[in-house]
């Protein structure tokens, strides 16, 4: 919210700088977030009098103007057209930085010196709302009563300092002028000066003009009075210049009236046209499915039974508390109006600006909450300001149409010592009442005991901890700054514990450290084409997503279902920008829906997933890394041909647990998934289920003795079809050899045309090893050909010659 | 006899002197020791020599023999060692040269500062705790007093999924689901990711946050305080200096935030912390009794505390992140530099 400087001084004696006040507000929780200096750019420009003008002897186009700047007399070179003698300017001088970038220093035309320059409304900030004159295209023709030598930002009231301050949510009441100036008067222990909300009839009847028919729980308070013999003109400067200071455009007197409330008192105010009001009535209701309106931001909406509206007897003129209607809006000859000033549900009015989008500082208030007392005094304020600017006369009486028992003053019970608790300072109970009752909160001590009224704006008053906010917010939170004690002076002792899951994750996110891989962060919503992309089947169970309602893009409309997208995507980056030799890995979730549309929570389920794209590698590389993730584990696993449509379906592999159950997958990805992504290069992928690997029973190791005797290595090579595999091969070495097995290794895969086509040789190490003797050479021999025999059986394996 | 064993001795010591490598040196040996060698000659020769010289010339020609024998092995000692320190001259490889195998990536930025958090949070007794990052309406924010229709649900803006359902906000969630769950006095910590709809350029609509809880008897702010300062003086060394100041946080009450030595510029001031030489590292608060009685804990006699940091901004300033979008890129060349 923007509020004046000046505006606050109507209320509190501030005898300090707009930037002191910010920074006690800041740090007494209203927070400043900006300071704007009206007069920042206009510093060098005065009023003056152009006293002669004369021709340029070298330009057509330019004139000479000898000028009065108060206190010196400059002669100033224009082209100008609208200047004249005995005209009124403001003149920027040596040294000016104007509001549209302009600097001002002496210079010349065609050999004539010129020491300054006119300024347009423009130059100085200022349109026609603001100041007549200051829209044209031209100098601004200031009248004629500004004294030369003024200085600009006087004559045309722009010295305000505006203080931008976030409000927070618990604080309706200081969407106000007069909110955070008794803030300001708890601060510095000043008294708040009151406004003035006396006025003059002239007779007559409010209700012979207008009847209020209140038809929804959703306005507990609607109050109208009623002015006749309207003369619209211009505000005066100064209230101009307090709504152009915050960012209001000034209008008419009547519409500035009800703007000037809203800043000043909080409440939102409505001025209007009686000529349009059908009836002689006000209704406020919900609107009927098919009404619509037409309102000043130049739409027309669509009704239904969730909108609440001002309505005549007729048709709706007002969506309420948001925006006015045009059929009823304060024109130029307006005589007669209606002022609204009521108190609408915020919840009625939050969904309607909602569901409109439309924000305006009326229904911003009423979404945060207008107190039902607000309206007695804000409507008498504004029926002042008639008076005070003289545009119209107020009949008798107003009408109040109130469902909701006005506010009485609460009492608030509090504990002194709870309250030091919560602080866990000492603050003085002398302290403590002198801050409450600065603040309003009418407060007595008795023993321990807090009786506390506060203001009736103040409903977030209703605890010890709001209590204890109060007192250390005006006491100073910087006690805390250097506050000494023990670490756990008042808490128990608690034994500290990991999750298993983040312990586990851990453990593996080093291993792949290790393995050389670089960790990643992905966004977890992702667009709904990524099962296209990765070439998921329509069944896929992975394609039932879970949807964001209100998407920032498409991009990040879908909570993912599948990980390998993010790290494609990383690797197509990488690799566009020019890097090279990528190992990536992520730790993240997928969302996966048990029915569609959600109507409990999903499962997340937490996955290792990881790529790479290096020249040279291979699924074995790739295989070397999923087993060294495995290996600390308990888990018992076999590999199946991998299921998963992303991947290359003979390079590529199932990591199945002794459950059946799919724990992971690692491969090739498939080449139309690698075009989908525009990668040109071959990318390993693989994937681990680490909710089902981290419940795993932690791995037992228990060790055997270490033979005395010593182990026997062989060699042998077998040329076999290509379709036996190296565990069917593996399983029967190791079974031929029984007891006497130690270990075999493959070590060599060849394949050539002298082979024979489909045929590939596959060489081994096998160590044998006795537990109670020295093998001897024949032994050794016999077993050996026994392995070849039993794989020539098995396999029709032939010993290699060549 | 004699002239000749010293005749022996001189040229054998002259010429292993000059020897200048083993193959020379092993002539000399066989030269004078070998099977036909000069000293071996005499040495045989022993039995020709008459009686009364043959002690004593036996006795030179041994001592020659010790003392040839001698220089010969010493200086194979020197050109084995010289031999060797040439050798080793040859093989000198360029220690300059890359290490072989394969190169250690890295863990992000943000892994390495959770895993720091969690350590010391765990060291002072708090549990780490895990939950959904879809959340119901409930538990992200009635239960955390902000009901439905509330202002101040206009500070996060949300991505719903259903009236009911959405992306948690804020990891304080975990608050009511820690607090429903566990018996107090307790301390939990909850690392996640959080999401909210939230165009501006500055800011990724999803990122990263940590919240911790302790829920107790008798404790405040001054707890908070003490057990804050404890946690930032074991991030960024005992030189920390930190600033409170007021905030407003539905589920809190005093709300506060609290501001530490920007590690960005060390306090001297910069972009970052605008020039203050402090920046925001956490927001929190003593838990509002609203919230303790809404998820079943008495607040008559327990009271809690609950602060959180910006763990994206935290990252950014330990780590001079020059741009927040980094976080989120994955571009190996960032990466590379948290090796």
């Amino acid at each position: 919210m923007k509020v004046s400087y000046n505006w606050l001084k109507d209320f509190v004696d501030l005898d300090v700088s707009a930037k002191e006040v910010a920074d006690k507000l800041t740090v007494s929780g209203l927070e400043v977030e900006d300071l704007i200096y009206q007069n920042e750019h206009l510093h060098d420009v005065y009023v003056s009098k152009i006293q002669k003008i004369e021709k340029h002897t070298e330009a057509d186009r330019l004139v000479v103007c000898k000028v009065d700047v108060g206190f010196k007399t400059v002669q100033i070179i224009t082209s100008a057209t609208n200047v004249f003698e005995g005209a009124t300017v403001p003149v920027a001088l040596d040294g000016a930085d104007l509001c549209n970038g302009v600097q001002i220093k002496p210079t010349n035309f065609r050999g004539v010196p010129s020491e300054g320059m006119f300024c347009s409304g423009e130059e100085l900030g200022i349109d026609e709302n603001y100041f007549e004159g200051a829209g044209i295209n031209g100098i601004l023709i200031l009248p004629n009563d500004f004294k030369p030598g003024t200085k600009i930002e006087d004559a045309l009231m722009l010295n305000d300092v505006v203080l931008d301050i976030n409000v927070t949510p618990n604080r309706p009441d200081c969407n106000s002028v007069v909110g955070i100036a008794h803030e300001l008067c708890a601060m510095y222990d000043k008294q708040f000066k009151d406004f003035d909300v006396s006025y003059k009839t002239v007779g007559d009847d409010v209700k012979k003009y207008i009847s209020v028919d209140v038809a929804t729980a959703n306005c507990p308070r609607y109050m109208a009075a009623f002015v006749k013999n309207i003369k619209l003109e211009r505000s005066p400067l100064w209230l101009r210049s307090r709504l152009f200071a915050v960012g209001i455009k000034p209008i008419n007197t009547m519409v500035d009236i009800t703007n000037y409330v809203l800043i000043e008192q909080g409440q939102p105010m409505h001025a209007f046209d009686y000529r349009f009001l059908e009836g002689k009535k006000i209704e406020v209701r919900q609107a009927r499915k098919g009404e619509k309106v037409a309102v000043l931001n130049g739409n027309t909406y669509d009704l239904d039974e969730d909108v609440m509206v001002i309505a005549d007897a007729k048709k709706p003129v007002v969506i309420a508390g948001v925006i006015g209607g045009v059929n009823s809006a304060i024109e130029k000859d307006t005589t007669e109006s209606v002022f609204e000033c009521a108190v609408f549900d915020l919840k009625s009015v939050r969904l309607t600006a909602k569901k409109f989008g439309l924000r305006t500082d009326s229904s911003a208030r009423y979404e945060k909450g207008v107190n039902i007392n607000s309206p007695t005094l804000a409507l008498r304020r504004a029926l002042h300001l008639v008076n005070q600017l003289d545009c119209g006369q107020i009949v008798d009486g107003l009408i109040d149409k109130c469902s909701q028992p006005l506010g009485e003053v609460k009492t608030v019970k509090g504990s002194y010592s709870k309250i030091c608790k919560i602080l866990g300072v000492e603050i003085s109970k002398e302290k403590m009442l002198q801050i409450l009752n600065g603040l309003g909160i009418k407060t007595t001590i008795n023993g321990d005991q807090l009786v506390c009224q506060p203001p009736i704006l103040r409903e977030d008053i209703q605890n010890d901890n709001d209590l204890a906010e109060e007192i250390i917010r005006i006491y100073g939170y910087d006690v805390y700054n250097n506050i000494e004690g023990g670490l756990f002076e008042n808490s128990s002792i608690t034994i500290g514990e990991y999750e298993p899951r983040l312990v586990f994750e851990n453990n593996l996110k080093n291993i792949m450290v290790d393995e050389g891989f670089y960790e990643t962060l992905n966004y977890s919503l992702y667009t709904a084409q990524a099962c296209d992309k990765l070439l998921l089947g329509k069944d896929d169970e992975r394609r039932k997503v879970i949807k964001i309602a209100n998407p920032i893009s498409e991009d990040m409309s879908t909570a993912r279902t599948v990980m390998a997208h993010a790290l494609l995507l990383d690797v197509a980056y990488n690799l566009s920008v020019g890097n090279k030799e990528l190992r990536l890995f992520e730790v993240g979730r997928v969302y996966q829906p048990k029915e569609l549309p959600l109507t409990e929570l999903p499962e997340e389920h937490n996955r290792l997933s990881f790529a790479v794209c290096e020249t040279g590698y291979d699924f074995f590389n790739l295989k070397a890394v999923v087993e060294n993730l495995l290996v600390g584990t308990s888990l018992k696993y076999k590999l199946e041909r991998s299921k998963e449509p992303y991947l290359h379906s003979g390079v590529s592999a199932d990591i199945v647990a002794e459950d059946g159950k799919v724990v992971g997958w690692f491969g090739k990805i498939h080449k139309n998934v690698l075009k989908n992504y525009e990668i040109s290069q071959d990318v390993y992928y693989g994937e681990l289920d680490t909710d089902y690997l981290s419940s795993l029973p932690e791995k037992k190791y228990e060790t055997k003795e270490i033979s005395k005797f010593p182990p026997v290595e062989r060699d042998i090579a077998v040329v076999v079809d290509e379709k036996v595999s190296n565990a069917e091969l593996v399983s029967a070495i190791r079974s031929a050899c029984g007891k006497l097995f130690f270990d075999v290794s493959l070590f060599d895969v060849y394949r050539s045309s002298a082979l024979g086509e489909g045929k590939k040789s596959m060489a081994y190490k096998i160590v044998f090893m006795s537990e109670d003797k020295t093998l001897t050479g024949d032994e050794i021999n016999n077993l050996t050909n026994k392995v070849l025999k039993s794989l020539a059986f098995r396999y029709g394996a032939e010993l290699r010659s060549i | 006899m004699k002239e000749k064993l010293e005749q022996i001795l001189k040229n054998g010591l002259q010429e292993t002197e000059n020897a200048k490598d083993l193959k020379t040196l092993d002539d000399v040996r066989v030269k004078y020791l070998g099977k036909t060698g000069e000293l071996t000659q005499i040495l045989r020769g022993m039995k020709d020599i008459a009686p009364e010289d043959r002690k004593e010339v036996g006795i030179v020609a041994n001592k020659v023999r010790e003392a040839l024998e001698t220089a010969l092995s010493e200086k194979l000692a020197r050109l084995e060692e010289e031999k060797l320190q040439a050798d080793m001259e040859k093989e000198k490889v360029d220690i300059t040269e890359p290490g072989k195998g394969t190169k250690r990536g890295a863990l992000h930025p943000l892994s390495r500062f959770n895993n720091k958090f969690i350590e010391i949070c765990v060291e002072m007794g708090f549990t780490v705790i895990q939950g959904p990052e879809i959340e119901t309406d409930y538990y992200n924010f009635e239960a955390l007093n902000v009901p439905k229709n509330h202002p101040a649900r206009d500070m996060q803006d949300s991505f719903y999924i259903t009236d009911n359902i959405l992306m948690r906000t804020q990891t304080s969630n975990m608050q009511i689901r820690a607090m429903e769950k566990m018996k107090p006095p307790f301390k939990v910590v909850c690392p996640g990711r959080v999401y909210r709809n939230d165009s501006d350029s500055s800011h990724s609509p999803i990122f990263n946050q940590f919240e911790a809880l302790v829920i107790d008897e008798n404790v405040g702010l001054k707890d908070l305080m003490m057990m804050i300062k404890e946690i930032l003086k074991r991030l960024f060394g005992d030189n920390i200096k930190i600033r409170v100041r007021p905030s407003y946080f539905p589920f809190t009450e005093p709300s506060i935030e609290i501001d530490a030595t920007c590690q960005m510029c060390g306090g001297k001031g910069c972009n970052l912390c605008k020039g203050t030489g402090f920046s925001e590292f956490f927001a929190a608060g003593v838990v509002n009794p609203k919230v303790l009685e809404m998820a079943g804990i008495d607040s008559k006699k327990y009271s809690g505390f609950a602060f959180g940091p910006g763990i994206d901004r935290s990252v950014m300033v330990t780590n001079k992140i020059p741009n927040i979008k980094y976080l989120f890129r994955n571009d190996m060349r960032f990466l590379k530099q948290m090796r």
